[in-house]
């Protein structure tokens, strides 16, 4: 299909409209399994054209599921028709140069998912839904697998023309315990649809399901019968799921340049930072230490181009806790004044038109060792980790998040548990008390599936790197 | 693309089905235009089909899909389908009885169309953004927010011999203004038909939160609260997913579970899902070709009822049915869930009426970010937007910063002490995936105890 983008981009490209066609080849398949069945089971496929066309300002999409040249033709059509139809209301800063995007990329997939029989892969779950039936309290066990594969081609009126191909993996287990008028969640690696990132079935079986399954389920029921988090200012560690979820609200979204410049007030929102505070704005402590890196292998976020044909790369968002940069788009990267786009521009597929989204979003690793290590340090306080819940106002300032577990922290060795944690601040604020991160070796990348954004709505995959951090005098308490 | 040949592709699709089966061709065509700083920003045109094969082995379903209608990929997705409900049953068998068979009289389809809608003319789009940024201007204020027009039908055919039609439309508006010292206002409408929201009325009615007063901030603590309709719907679809779901109910897991038969709310609080209500998004059928039957939800105050597809009925035995609720082909393994809520209104007139026995207190417009804390207790938290005012003395008298609310939704229904007269369609106008238009229908709403545990910076 490239050469057929790039003719129809070519027939476009005399006629003073920029325009970019996109196809996408998707294939998805999973597996669920509930107390101790498979509970569903699907392989879709999807396979479409999109072509966006900009015209005063704004962006126009049409797509359709016809991945034909007629179709490519239609959708060019309808979408320049439609850019044009609408208000002119704006000045357009136009979009910064780069370099025509060419040639062929591919992530990482040792082993096809798509390759591996369902039966192995409900064995596999299955096996791991078996190990949380011991707890008497236990009354629900779930467990799932998913695989993405997508193939897309990419042409533009400016010459662009390449492709790429994704494999991305998901896999998690999840006990839902009740006791004592309480319905508490566990789960392994993360709520479900579980631990994701890019590749192919070697995240699934290095997740060792299994092995994790017995202590989920203890987990559960105990925290039926556990105290209350208690409240107050606390010293507080989160694990690194918490940490990967505390980054993406807080850092990430309110990092969109979009949102930065008022684009995105009427469903995403807006920023609580200005464009105009790169390089002055103190986010937060020294120990803060944020990048947005689509060339990080195994990434969720990572590629060869964005979905408007800017090379992937990696970008220094906080260093030492002050703002350094953002993450853009071509047309707001130009807007801004930036001297070149971030490269974060991505779609949903082939239905949804490329908007601005994160790569990678990560912490850095900092200087605390291990977890133990830092635990030790800590002395007295609170552990959280594996979110349950979140909210965050529309500026990305004031949060408040819940967690599945939490852990006194005494002598610095973990204690008991407590149930229902939760904790909030604003942004700044909490950021500024952050005074230690743990070590490359507790460093991960994280997977998230579900990051919505856009109008339709789009949901895309993210990964963020961390890994535990502390930070002083946060307000705890119980849900 | 007519439904004769939408029909006849889901004939075609089942012909290359073995086994039991279940084929639902979906077709989208949709229209949305976003604007925002006064301009617009983004406008998407689709036009999508869907094949999706369920095949059904010892109580498994299994999908598959194809966005290709021709023989080879149908032929693909049939056999996909087959083999995944294959692998499943060999692990043990599943629960679910089998497909619905075909109903003896079938709704009529169409009951939430409206042809000029279907059109999804790009010129009334581009009217209806001219008329919102031109009040917004009048406002002195910025304009963000989306117009949005969507036709869906589809058409299932099941080897059971059931065969079902819908065709819906939808249209949605969002206005929010943000005024020149920083206050926003918010208002939203939904409908069947395009011409059924007058984009003007709606612009004015965000434009009319618009104050230059400057907010005050309210310390954490339980506060009479003024919802209006949006709010209150918010909660009500979070409701749903908690509270009134036939699986996780049957399982334990609901709000409701043990609690059928007992007061949950205020005397005067009845809650329906109607999926044939003219102020609603009206369907006719679920995901499974069933019927869609009205279902009590909440009698006044007393909880009377949870809704089930074919498989949470199943698993709740007791001669129970499918309400026609699924989401998914098969039953979802997350359960089934209302769609057409409607809380009947009360006896107050308005919005200043409610607001008129409350001494100090709040009225909020809308809720933002909200998200479950706790699904048992129906526990949700989340922040008040675009509109948060201090009711002082019976009277709206000043802006406040926006709130953080952690609170349960069932003890908000419970501490109701008043309703308007007047319910409205609401809908936030989120379509993720294959577009489902949804909202629910309901007035304002007084209660008491309504628990602010923070408040927006500055």
């Amino acid at each position: 299909m490239l050469d057929v983008l790039s003719e129809a981009m070519a027939a476009l490209a005399g006629s003073g409209v920029h325009a970019e066609a996109r196809h996408v080849v998707s294939r998805t398949r999973w597996v669920r399994v509930h107390d101790g069945r498979v509970a569903a089971a699907g392989d879709d496929a999807t396979e479409g054209v999109g072509v966006r066309a900009r015209a005063a300002g704004g962006w126009a999409y049409a797509a359709s599921a016809q991945s034909t040249r007629a179709g490519v033709e239609d959708a060019a059509r309808r979408a320049v028709a439609l850019a044009r139809a609408l208000p002119a209301r704006r000045r357009d800063p136009g979009l910064l140069p780069v370099p025509p995007a060419r040639g062929h990329w591919a992530g990482p997939c040792e082993r096809d998912p798509f390759a591996v029989s369902i039966d192995e892969v409900s064995e596999l779950l299955l096996a791991a839904d078996a190990g949380m039936h011991d707890e008497a309290r236990v009354t629900a066990t779930d467990g799932m697998f998913l695989a993405v594969g997508t193939s897309s081609a990419f042409a533009s009126t400016e010459g662009a023309a390449c492709t790429q191909e994704h494999m991305r993996t998901a896999a998690g287990i999840a006990a839902t315990a009740l006791g004592d008028g309480e319905l508490q969640i566990r789960s392994y690696p993360c709520a479900l649809p579980g631990g994701s990132g890019a590749g192919g079935w070697e995240l699934v079986t290095g997740l060792d399901l299994a092995a994790h399954a017995g202590r989920v389920a203890a987990e559960a029921s105990e925290l039926c019968l556990a105290p209350p988090c208690p409240d107050g200012l606390a010293t507080l560690v989160l694990g690194s799921d918490q940490i990967a979820l505390q980054v993406h609200e807080s850092i990430g979204h309110a990092l969109e340049l979009d949102r930065m410049q008022g684009d995105e007030a009427g469903y995403a929102g807006t920023s609580w930072v200005t464009p105009d505070r790169v390089g002055t704005l103190r986010y937060g402590s020294e120990q803060l230490n944020v990048t947005a890196d689509a060339t990080v292998p195994g990434g969720l976020g990572t590629f060869g181009w964005d979905d408007e044909g800017v090379a992937a790369r990696r970008i220094a968002l906080i260093r030492d806790g002050m703002l350094r940069g953002v993450l853009s788009g071509r047309d707001s990267a130009a807007e801004a004044g930036l001297a070149e786009p971030g490269g974060c521009v991505r779609a949903e597929g082939w239905a949804r038109q490329p908007i601005l989204r994160m790569t990678n979003v990560s912490i850095e690793p900092g200087e605390a060792g291990t977890l133990a290590d830092l635990l030790a340090d800590t002395g007295e306080g609170i552990f959280l980790d594996t979110n349950r819940s979140w909210s965050i106002d529309d500026r990305r300032l004031a949060f408040r998040f819940s967690t599945e577990v939490a852990r006194e922290i005494r002598g610095g060795e973990l204690g008991r548990l407590y149930r229902n944690p939760a904790y909030s601040g604003r942004t700044p604020e909490f950021w500024a008390s952050l005074d230690a991160v743990c070590g490359p070796s507790e460093w991960r990348l994280r997977g998230t599936l579900n990051c919505g954004k856009g109008e339709p709505g789009q949901m895309m995959h993210v990964s963020h790197g961390s890994a535990p951090a502390r930070f002083r005098g946060v307000r705890v308490g119980s849900a | 693309v007519t439904r004769a040949e939408l029909e006849a592709l889901a004939e075609r699709a089942l012909g290359h089905c073995e086994g039991e089966a279940q084929v639902t061709v979906h077709h989208e065509r949709s229209l949305a235009t976003r604007y925002a700083r006064s301009a617009p920003t983004q406008a998407t045109e689709l036009d999508a089909l869907t094949v999706r094969v369920t095949a059904v082995c010892d109580g498994h379903p299994a999908h598959a899909s194809t966005t290709r209608p021709h023989d080879d990929d149908l032929r693909a997705a049939a056999h996909r389908a087959r083999a995944a409900a294959e692998a499943a049953a060999r692990a043990g068998p599943g629960v679910l009885p089998g497909l619905p068979g075909p109903v003896a009289s079938s709704p009529p389809a169409g009951h939430g169309w409206d042809p000029e809608t279907a059109r999804l003319d790009p010129g009334r789009a581009a009217r209806v953004l001219g008329t919102v940024l031109d009040a917004a201007a009048t406002a002195d204020a910025r304009a963000a927010g989306v117009w949005t027009a969507g036709a869906v039908r589809i058409a299932i055919a099941s080897s059971t011999g059931l065969r079902a039609y819908d065709e819906v439309t939808d249209a949605f508006l969002k206005v929010l203004l943000e005024g020149p010292r920083g206050r926003s206002g918010y208002a939203a409408a939904a409908a069947v038909a395009a011409a059924g929201i007058d984009p003007a009325a709606t612009a004015a009615q965000a434009a009319s939160k618009l104050t230059d007063a400057e907010p005050v901030e309210l310390p954490p603590g339980e506060y009479p609260v003024v919802l209006e309709a949006d709010a209150v719907g918010e909660l009500l679809r979070q409701l749903a997913a908690h509270a009134f779901n036939g699986l996780a109910h049957v399982e334990g897991r609901g709000a409701l579970a043990g609690r059928l038969g007992t007061r949950v709310a205020a005397l005067g609080v009845d809650l329906s899902d109607v999926p044939a209500h003219p102020a609603t998004l009206p369907r006719a059928i679920d995901a499974e070709g069933v019927p869609k039957q009205s279902v009590a939800l909440l009698r006044d105050g007393v909880a009377e009822g949870v809704v089930h597809d074919t498989r949470s009925a199943a698993v709740a035995g007791d001669e129970a049915r499918s309400t026609g609720h699924a989401i998914e082909p098969g039953g979802s393994p997350d359960g089934p869930g209302p769609t057409n809520l409607v809380l009947g209104g009360g006896e107050v007139p308005g919005v200043a009426a409610l607001a008129a026995p409350v001494e100090r207190g709040l009225l909020v417009t809308r809720l933002w970010y909200v998200n479950t804390v706790d699904p048992k207790r129906t526990l949700l938290t989340g922040m008040t937007r675009d509109g948060t005012f201090l009711i002082e003395d019976g009277r709206v008298t000043r802006p406040l910063r926006d709130v953080r609310f952690t609170d349960e939704v069932l003890r908000i229904l419970a501490a109701t002490g008043g309703l308007g007269s007047t319910p409205v369609l609401t809908s936030e106008g989120e379509l993720y995936g294959e577009r489902f238009a949804y909202g629910a229908v309901c007035p304002p709403l007084r209660a008491e105890g309504f628990r602010v545990t923070g408040s927006a910076p500055r």
